[in-house]
């Protein structure tokens, strides 16, 4: 089963799309089919969110309703430092397997 | 001199002569193939930058083809030439990414954030290799506006540090704002060297309307309410009802325009990401060579600006000051942009967050201050530019024409393309 993700950043072009292509490349090589997301924050709303398993975000993000999904913080991919993407990998995993999303 | 200057042409001129995007897929896989990227990435990543080159020039040609006529007659029946229509960031940050200045500029900021890092001056390490195009954006205006490569290189270089600087001094504003002290994230983005402006605006607003503040509103409420109405697709679709109104087109015209400004600016963010992807071999080959160098120094980390998108005051502020700025487009004296790609100013919100700690009257007041700014300087006229350049550094700009050192190097980087390509686009920032 595809792990729905969702990444988002300013503009839905440059940080969203580093988390994005990171997690589905990493997430491949554990052996989990993972499809992200990458949109501009300010689409984010309760609906889009309900259509994701996880939502991968930079920082904390402020939205006017409760995430209902899983939320994961993914700035540490942007730092480009395998040492410090690796927690960051983990947790997706974790929450994949927890959750019974594979 | 002669003989380098030859050998360069008989080398560089067949490859400059291919044109942008075959330039560019040359130069970008062998610069990331040189750094030790493998080969097949390194192609991948050309490749990505020659379909973006070429993709985001027919998307400014169908905006522009569509748009010509219509603003036209929008000058005739309304008296306001607004000639110039400005794209937003992404078709810019293609055109300039097109240029091998871009690549040499970005070697030089590297090497001078390490000598910083090393000489102990910063603590932050510039990841962000995509935005080298603001200050690569930067020189070669400064080239265009007539400046040889050593000034515009000096400029570069001056900016560079100055951001890097800036960069350190935010870090515990940024901590704050997340309120996570010990997460590493520090933004080396030029957004923010409009801090000190803003500042003194800032500082202007305790003095005068300090009660304002009272009147502040939910940030996060006012993006709900505002929805799907404030998206890319439906700004374009605005100005194209907007502009077809006010020229008096047919109900058909009206709806192409609405359409056609709808999809570009939704195809210029497409094409933006393909951007990203292009420069991301190279960039994770540019920041693991800095790493290698560093030995495992912990350090502050440069990213782009958006770390800190998720404060939804940056985006409740942008999407007040889009009407602000459409208003002031058509009231501005000598004013001829048309905001469109640049109309949500997020280019500006996040010092406006930074500076003001979120309070929004303040951020949406100084913002609609600063707008004037970004529409005055696009028309500026060459000559007007140059002329006050020459003023303020006369003895500089004296002193470098003599300096012929480095043409070579610029006869060989120069290429006609990205000149051309800035003058066809009309791009505003």
């Amino acid at each position: 089963m595809t792990v729905k993700i969702l990444a988002a950043c300013g503009a839905g072009v440059n940080s969203s799309h580093q988390i994005k292509d990171a997690l589905e490349s990493e997430m491949k090589k554990r052996g989990y089919d993972v499809k992200c997301d990458a949109i501009m924050i300010k689409d984010l709303n309760e609906d889009m969110m309900s259509h994701y398993d996880i939502y991968a975000q930079i920082a904390k993000t402020d939205m006017s309703f409760t995430p209902k999904i899983p939320v994961v913080d993914a700035g540490a991919i942007l730092y480009r430092m395998p040492a410090m993407s690796k927690p960051v990998f983990d947790k997706v995993e974790s929450i994949i397997k927890s959750e019974g999303l594979s | 001199m002669q003989f380098i200057i030859h050998w360069s042409n008989v080398i560089f001129k067949p490859i400059i002569n291919l044109g942008a995007a075959p330039m560019m897929l040359i130069v970008l896989t062998l610069i990331a193939w040189a750094i030790g990227v493998k080969f097949s990435r390194a192609l991948e990543g050309g490749i990505k930058l020659a379909i973006a080159l070429t993709g985001i020039s027919d998307v400014i040609n169908l905006l522009t083809g569509e748009y010509s006529t219509a603003l036209q007659a929008f000058v005739k029946s309304t008296g306001i030439n607004l000639s110039i229509t400005d794209l937003g960031w992404a078709p810019l940050a293609t055109i300039t990414w097109g240029s091998p200045y871009t690549l040499f500029f970005l070697a030089l900021l590297v090497i001078v954030n390490l000598i910083m890092l090393a000489l102990k001056l910063t603590d932050t390490l510039d990841v962000d290799i995509f935005d080298v195009w603001h200050m690569s954006f930067t020189g070669l205006m400064a080239i265009f506006f007539g400046a040889n490569l050593l000034t515009a290189t000096l400029l570069v270089i001056f900016i560079g540090v100055m951001k890097i600087f800036n960069s350190d001094l935010m870090k515990p504003t940024f901590n704050d704002l997340l309120d996570n002290w010990d997460n590493p994230m520090t933004t080396t983005h030029l957004n923010y060297m409009m801090n000190p402006v803003i500042m003194v605006f800032n500082k202007l607003f305790d003095v005068l309307f300090p009660w304002l503040d009272k009147f502040d509103f939910d940030a996060a409420k006012l993006n709900e309410k505002i929805g799907f109405w404030g998206s890319r697709f439906a700004i374009g679709c605005y100005l194209g009802v907007f502009i077809g109104l006010m020229s008096r087109q047919s109900v058909k015209e009206i709806f192409t325009l609405m359409f056609v400004a709808g999809a570009c600016l939704e195809l210029f963010s497409i094409i933006g990401s393909w951007f990203i992807a292009s420069v991301e071999p190279l960039s994770q080959g540019v920041t693991d060579l800095a790493n290698k160098r560093l030995h495992g120094r912990v350090l502050n980390i440069g990213l782009d600006w958006p770390f800190i998108a998720g404060r939804a005051e940056v985006w409740a502020a942008a999407n007040v000051l889009a009407p602000i700025m459409l208003l002031e487009s058509l009231v501005l004296p000598g004013n001829r942009i048309l905001p469109l790609g640049g109309i949500i100013a997020m280019g500006v919100t996040p010092a406006l967050l930074v500076v003001t700690r979120g309070r929004l009257i303040r951020m949406i007041v100084i913002g609609a201050i600063e707008l004037p700014i970004f529409l005055w300087l696009v028309p500026c006229p060459r000559h007007s530019l140059l002329r006050w350049l020459s003023r303020l550094v006369p003895s500089l700009r004296t002193w470098v024409a003599t300096k012929k050192l480095l043409n070579p190097l610029r006869k060989v980087l120069w290429s006609n393309s990205w000149a051309t390509c800035l003058v066809k686009a009309k791009v505003a920032i």
